[in-house]
């Protein structure tokens, strides 16, 4: 496909995009400038269907795709009616790997779906990867329809210091078990299916987001993707979250809001959220709000030690100076010309200095970014009520906080990377998520990143009254973690989808 | 003759050629359709010569795709050393009904007396990717959702076991597959056909999935072939033959290219509307077409075609299948038959078994009716003699129908 057809399709396919007729109510898909019935009358208006659910009308199984899709093998293509709008989308459902055996599609019939925002294909290795939310997962599995209700801000009253407003997590519903009592303590991992990577998993968590913090996507300025797997080496993640979650003023097909994709290891994300929270206090910034996002198809070789820790997956958040559920109230960076960690340009997967990577590199930098946020804030250990590391495994995390005087209580909620993995970029961001699905009001939380090259950031935030209001429009870290949906894959299998990610 | 009404012809077939369909590995596209055109001219009864044929009407969908040429006219005018107009209609499957209605209009215009009209399709010569080719007439948005061509086919078959087959303990997925087992049947004489071999239903219902519920068996195959026609204006017919097989009606009938959009997944919108207008042209019921040539892409279109077209209602067609199939006692042709009507349906096998290149297709429809109503069908001549034939033939999963009533004898 080429560059301008891609450009077009794209403007339909992120947001499933139509046009409805005022007078007379019909729903055109593809969008058209006319209604049939109308004629001239027409009132033509842009519709879209990005956070609604719809209906299986009729499926099939297709055993022999085209070649675009045989990285998929076989699946489930179906029609999609979303009834308040009497309208019908050709759609793919994804999530699903049909048996060898025939199966009776006619039991799918009727099922609610929800639109999932997943690679469609990709022109090859080098050429252009092709993302669509006209693929679909059923709304009774492992992803649950979540309305997007903005509601209007308390205003100026409840503006103070900045913090976060809102997140959301995506965790991809396949796990593979590591043997018996794990790796490195981690017991099982997420594992993206064929057709998710960063791109996706950053929609999917900003999405999260914005329904969590129920704030208007308009008044996003700022979007920052932190990741070391982004789909392309040039060529931005953050302007495809953009386009797909409307980000900014609307203007023609583009927005007002900018942002980048950041690389620093496993700390591309959270180096910058203090860079979201002194933007929304910088008087000419012009925004409300910055999302940063943390997402990651955790890289390893396999057979490396990495492949038996590595997750995928990532987190969002939205800070703001209103409505904030918890302030940030400390940062202090850490940073050495550190080489334990790295990957060249062009190639596949990473390297590290082994044992190397321990002490010198995320001990070394973990606890003096510790250390000196707890200095610099006045605080003790035990003025903190949640611990969350960056979590390379279950082991390394909990050593260093236990260094650093703290106990199993407070670090406990945030390993998540036991049942996770490691997810890179997204595992502090997931980790401190977990901690805020079940932090109180005034609880303070200590996160300290890891970012081999190599960094720490250090941040204490206070949570607020305001996170009382937004419990249940999140689905937690822990409900994703034991969903019942959740399906183990065997190792090939997790090889053969995560390379294809 | 059952009443005294006159008929006025539209055009008239004088002559038909083919060629075999299946893997023809050693010919250009341009070859087959040059193959096709000359044993139809040849067969004309009181012979035809080039310089008699005004205009050229070709239908094929892949082409361009398929061999990397375009403009068939210009090939054409090389292969038959001819410079008259001609054009090339792309329809999807439905290419060749389209092209042959375009031809009925030339000569009911007055511009042409005669006229060659070929179908042609070379799909072999792209085989590892004909999958993907065809779902250029699918819409982009069901592209982009994985499906293929058999996919799209499997959504409206589910559908419609789904609404009218429930309960019926499994005869409705039974009576899909007898659909292949008739068509095979059929072509057993038929000595072009891509496939002369019976099928059972276990072996139907045992054959690869393709897109459950549709298995490879269900579908027409992948192949090559031509087919050409002499047309010509009803005044001049009898100049070539003593036993010209009349066009009566010539309608097409359009529908949006995406299944989705359209009213229902049960049924082909624009065959119903095409056949509602020939059936009007003609002043004809259902009940006066005694052999018909159905679009039988899939075993479900076939179905359809039997309720679309009103010679059932809508959720009979299955039964009709069913119950037509397992009630036949004879050795030859199994007619469908529902109260005192009965219909031929795919005399020389359909897309199913006499093969399935898509822009001949709707040519070899017309082809084989040729030869019914001429009894020159040799191995599979049906043995009622018939006099009135239809031939449907459709583009994508029903973007498009195009319907032909012919006649041997003008009376009705």
């Amino acid at each position: 496909m080429s560059e301008p057809i891609t450009r077009r399709k794209l403007l339909v396919d992120y947001r499933i995009r139509a046009a409805k007729c005022e007078n007379c109510g019909r729903v055109y898909f593809p969008p058209k400038s006319f209604c049939n019935v109308e004629g001239r009358r027409s009132r033509m208006r842009e519709v879209d269907h990005f956070y609604k659910r719809g209906t299986l009308l009729s499926c099939n199984v297709i055993r022999g795709p085209t070649k675009k899709f045989d990285y998929l093998h076989s699946f489930l293509s179906g029609i999609i009616h979303f009834q308040n709008d009497n309208l019908k989308v050709p759609g793919r459902i994804t999530d699903y790997v049909p048996p060898p055996e025939e199966v009776d599609v006619t039991e799918f019939i009727g099922r609610e779906v929800v639109p999932r925002f997943r690679k469609t294909y990709e022109d090859g290795a080098s050429g252009l990867i092709y993302y669509s939310s006209l693929n679909f997962s059923f709304e009774d599995d492992y992803y649950p329809f979540q309305e997007y209700m903005p509601i209007k801000s308390s205003g100026s009253k409840n503006e103070g210091k900045p913090g976060i407003v809102g997140y959301g997590v995506y965790l991809p519903r396949f796990r593979i078990k590591n043997e018996a009592q794990g790796v490195l303590s981690v017991a099982e991992r997420t594992v993206p299916f064929a057709d998710e990577d960063t791109t996706t998993f950053s929609v999917e968590a900003g999405k999260r987001a914005l329904i969590h913090s129920a704030i208007d996507n308009r008044y996003v300025k700022k979007c920052f993707v932190g990741s070391e797997s982004a789909p392309y080496a040039v060529n931005p993640s953050m302007s495809t979250v953009s386009q797909v979650l409307e980000l900014g003023e609307k203007y023609e097909d583009g927005f007002f809001s900018g942002g980048i994709d950041s690389q620093f290891a496993c700390k591309a994300a959270t180096d910058l959220f203090i860079d979201a929270a002194a933007l929304v206090a910088y008087p000419t910034f012009g925004g409300e709000y910055v999302m940063v996002i943390g997402a990651d198809n955790s890289q390893a070789a396999a057979g490396d030690p990495l492949d038996y820790t590595v997750g995928a997956g990532g987190a969002a958040f939205i800070f703001g100076k209103r409505d904030v559920i918890a302030t940030l109230d400390c940062y202090v960076p850490y940073t050495s010309d550190t080489p334990d960690f790295y990957r060249r340009d062009g190639e596949e997967y990473p390297q590290h200095g082994g044992r190397f990577t321990g002490v010198p590199a995320y001990f070394k930098h973990v606890g003096t970014a510790m250390r000196a946020a707890l200095r610099e804030s006045n605080l003790t250990p035990k003025d903190i009520q949640y611990v969350v590391n960056h979590s390379p495994n279950a082991k390394f995390p909990y050593q260093v906080a236990v260094e650093e005087g703290f106990d199993r209580e407070q670090i406990e909620p945030g390993l998540v990377v036991k049942y996770i993995g490691n997810l890179y970029s997204g595992s502090c961001p997931t980790a401190l998520a977990a901690v805020l699905d079940i932090a109180e009001p005034g609880d303070k939380i200590l996160m300290t990143s890891y970012g081999s090259g190599a960094g720490s950031d250090a941040y204490i935030f206070t949570v607020t009254d305001e996170i009382e209001k937004k419990r249940g429009r999140s689905i937690t870290v822990k409900e994703q973690i034991e969903n019942p949906h959740r399906q183990y894959v065997d190792y090939n299998t997790y090889r053969r989808w995560k390379e294809s990610s | 003759m059952k009443s005294i009404k006159r008929l006025k012809p539209l055009a008239a077939v004088v002559g038909a050629g083919r060629t075999k369909f299946g893997e023809l590995w050693y010919k250009n596209p341009e070859e087959l359709l040059t193959e096709a055109g000359l044993k139809a001219m040849e067969s004309v009864e009181y012979g035809l010569m080039r310089k008699d044929i005004q205009a050229c009407y070709f239908g094929s969908f892949l082409y361009q795709v398929t061999n990397k040429l375009a403009l068939i006219p210009g090939y054409m005018a090389r292969e038959l050393g001819m410079n008259i107009p001609m054009s090339t209609t792309e329809a999807a499957c439905g290419s060749g009904g389209s092209a042959l209605y375009n031809a009925c209009l030339g000569i009911r215009s007055g511009e042409y007396d005669v006229a060659l009209v070929g179908g042609f399709e070379k799909m072999t010569d792209r085989s590892e990717k004909i999958i993907d080719d065809l779902m250029f007439a699918g819409d982009p948005h069901e592209f982009g959702a994985g499906y293929t061509f058999a996919g799209l086919y499997a959504s409206m078959m589910a559908r419609y076991i789904h609404d009218y087959g429930d309960g019926s303990d499994g005869k409705c997925r039974e009576a899909l597959a007898l659909v292949t087992c008739k068509n095979h049947h059929h072509a057993m004489g038929n000595e072009y056909a891509q496939f002369r071999r019976e099928f059972s239903v276990d072996d139907v219902l045992n054959s690869p999935l393709v897109a459950d519920p549709i298995r490879m068996l269900h579908c027409s195959p992948v192949s090559d072939g031509a087919v050409a026609l002499v047309v010509v204006s009803p005044e001049v017919a009898k100049n070539y033959t003593d036993m010209p097989i009349y066009i009566v009606g010539s309608q097409q009938a359009t529908d949006d290219v995406s299944i989705c959009s359209r009213e229902s997944l049960t049924g082909i919108k624009a065959t119903r509307l095409a056949m509602e207008k020939v059936l009007k042209e003609t002043s004809m019921t259902m009940g006066d077409i005694q052999v018909a040539e159905a679009h039988d892409c899939f075993t479900i279109e076939e179905t359809f075609f039997l309720e679309d077209s009103g010679f059932c209602g809508r959720g009979e067609g299955w039964k009709i299948v069913y119950d037509s199939y397992k009630s036949f006692n004879g050795s030859k042709h199994i007619p469908y038959v529902n109260g005192n009507r009965e219909l031929v349906v795919n005399a020389g096998g359909g897309l199913k078994a006499d093969g399935h290149p898509v822009g001949a297709t709707g040519v070899r429809q017309v082809y084989e009716c040729f030869k019914q109503l001429r009894s020159e069908a040799g191995g599979n001549q049906v043995d009622t003699e018939p006099n009135v034939a239809l031939c449907h033939n459709i583009g994508g999963t029903g973007g498009i129908a195009t319907v032909h009533i012919l006649m041997r004898d003008l009376y009705k």
